[in-house]
């Protein structure tokens, strides 16, 4: 009885965490490894700078096929695909900061030996 | 007080992210500058070098988070886009790329690169890739080892004179299309249409002002389709030319075999198996724009561990410390990208290189004061 009050109480919140993944918390659930304790600054801050990127991406793509259109070989036209190639490059590296912003793997990739990295296989 | 810079410059459309397809730039003072197109400091190639040097590339603590720089013991990388002259909006106004000189302000450029190998401290300008706006500056000091990396590294011939090594990577038009594909087409708005027309419309500013600068290269890693597989077009196989300047001080070329001579060789057989299209290299003098060149060329994948160290067994000249530091080096960054075939390979021994330099002029720069001492 004891452990099913206990589910009843944890899994709320696990059903809740997808629908927060678009604003992250940091998430606590006492597991170690499983728990990533990561500043809820610099998460949001990951999270952000795509999603404003992308806007811009799209934005700079419409932009420049409009200004193309009207004259196809001119410096405008340049200049503008020049934006979206910029753009598109700050996008994917923006990706990429956002897949190896984890503190806590960057930690254990040097520190596998501390109690925070330990790993269980089972 | 000695002062070595290196440049090399990667010709590519975009940073470095996108030269992965799997995600798509001296107590003497001595200073080496290396150039990559747009890579700016974050670029694979950046990040084996600054491993070979030993010590981990940061960013600038407690400055601008957008800053371009990297930063190591040794070595300091900055990114060429600091110099533009005009921001994005500028460029948009007058109409011009940011591959068109007119977009960069080489004076700077010339100067604080000068006065950095001088030894002297500089407030380099930011340029913010994620606003296009220009930055206030941010203080730089100067290094043992600066790499420049960017579009036009060897444009100015003042900065090119500065330059102890210069690298250039130059990405052919089908394998930077099958990249930028990949980089790209995730992204929400584009499609194969605008990959391609932006490709197109930078096309005559990249042949104008990017691509001529591969001449003065002291190195050039080319990158080009495989050409193991008839009617490949995935790009996935990469054949990779490492094209090596002869007659440059402190720079001995990689060899296979005998020097100077010209070779064929593929090494799965029976001492070594490899899996389909298995791994071919040749070697042999060329001439590259009226200069004669030595060509160390890789067409394949490495599948194995033991592939890449019956490789390295194989090449001469590669500067390492120990037997097996290239194939050291390789796991090392084994999630890099271009980490099992030519570009990781040419990437590493090219760092190697610009170590070997490095101390070479180190070397040579102690014994001057005491030879002058002697006389």
């Amino acid at each position: 009885m004891a452990t099913l009050t206990g589910m009843n109480i944890s899994s709320p919140r696990l059903a809740a965490r997808p629908l927060r993944s678009s604003s992250p918390q940091p998430q606590s659930l006492g597991f170690p490894r499983l728990s990533r304790r990561t500043p809820l600054r610099t998460r949001l801050v990951a999270a952000a700078a795509p999603e404003q990127i992308e806007e811009k991406v799209a934005e700079s793509i419409k932009e420049a096929e409009e200004t193309c259109s009207e004259n196809p070989v001119s410096g405008e036209c340049a200049a503008a695909w020049d934006e979206v190639e910029e753009l598109s490059a700050a996008a994917s590296h923006a990706r990429d900061r956002k897949k190896e912003s984890d503190p806590l793997e960057s930690f254990c990739k040097d520190n596998p030996e501390t109690d925070e990295c330990r790993t269980y296989d089972n | 007080m000695a002062v070595s810079t290196v440049y090399t410059t990667q010709s590519f459309h975009s940073t470095c992210s996108i030269s992965t397809p799997s995600k798509t730039h001296l107590g003497f003072n001595q200073k080496k500058q290396i150039l990559f197109y747009n890579s700016c400091g974050k670029s694979t190639f950046m990040r084996r070098l600054t491993s070979v040097f030993g010590g981990a590339a940061e960013p600038p603590k407690g400055g601008n988070p957008d800053s371009n720089t990297l930063i190591s013991d040794t070595t300091t990388v900055i990114c060429l886009d600091d110099y533009h002259s005009l921001d994005r909006t500028g460029r948009k106004e007058k109409g011009v790329t940011a591959l068109d000189p007119r977009a960069n302000d080489f004076d700077l450029m010339y100067e604080q690169v000068k006065a950095m190998k001088e030894g002297k401290a500089v407030d380099k300008p930011i340029y913010n890739h994620v606003t296009g706006l220009l930055d206030p500056p941010e203080l730089i000091k100067p290094p043992k080892i600066l790499v420049i990396e960017g579009l036009h590294p060897m444009f100015d011939q003042r900065v090119r004179d500065l330059l102890d090594f210069s690298i250039y990577l130059d990405i052919s038009n089908e394998v930077k299309f099958a990249w930028k594909i990949q980089r790209d087409m995730a992204e929400r708005g584009h499609s194969l249409e605008s990959i391609k027309a932006s490709i197109e419309a930078r096309k005559p500013d990249f042949e104008a002002y990017i691509d001529p600068q591969k001449q003065y290269a002291d190195a050039v890693i080319e990158v080009l389709p495989t050409q193991l597989i008839p009617g490949d077009n995935e790009g996935k196989i990469l054949r990779v030319r490492l094209i090596m300047k002869e007659g440059v001080k402190y720079f001995n070329p990689v060899y296979l075999f005998d020097e100077g001579s010209t070779i064929s060789w593929i090494p799965c057989g029976r001492k070594l198996t490899c899996s389909y299209p298995g791994i071919k290299f040749t070697y042999g003098p060329e001439s590259y724009f009226g200069h004669e060149v030595s060509v160390l060329e890789m067409d394949g994948q490495f599948d194995r561990l033991d592939e890449l160290i019956y490789v390295e067994s194989h090449l001469s000249n590669l500067s390492t410390k120990f037997y097996g530091e290239v194939t050291q080096q390789m796991l090392k960054h084994s999630e890099f990208p271009g980490s099992n075939n030519g570009t990781g390979l040419f990437q590493t021994i090219v760092g190697l290189k610009i170590r070997d330099l490095y101390e070479q002029i180190t070397a040579s720069k102690a014994a001057a004061p005491l030879q002058a001492t002697k006389a």
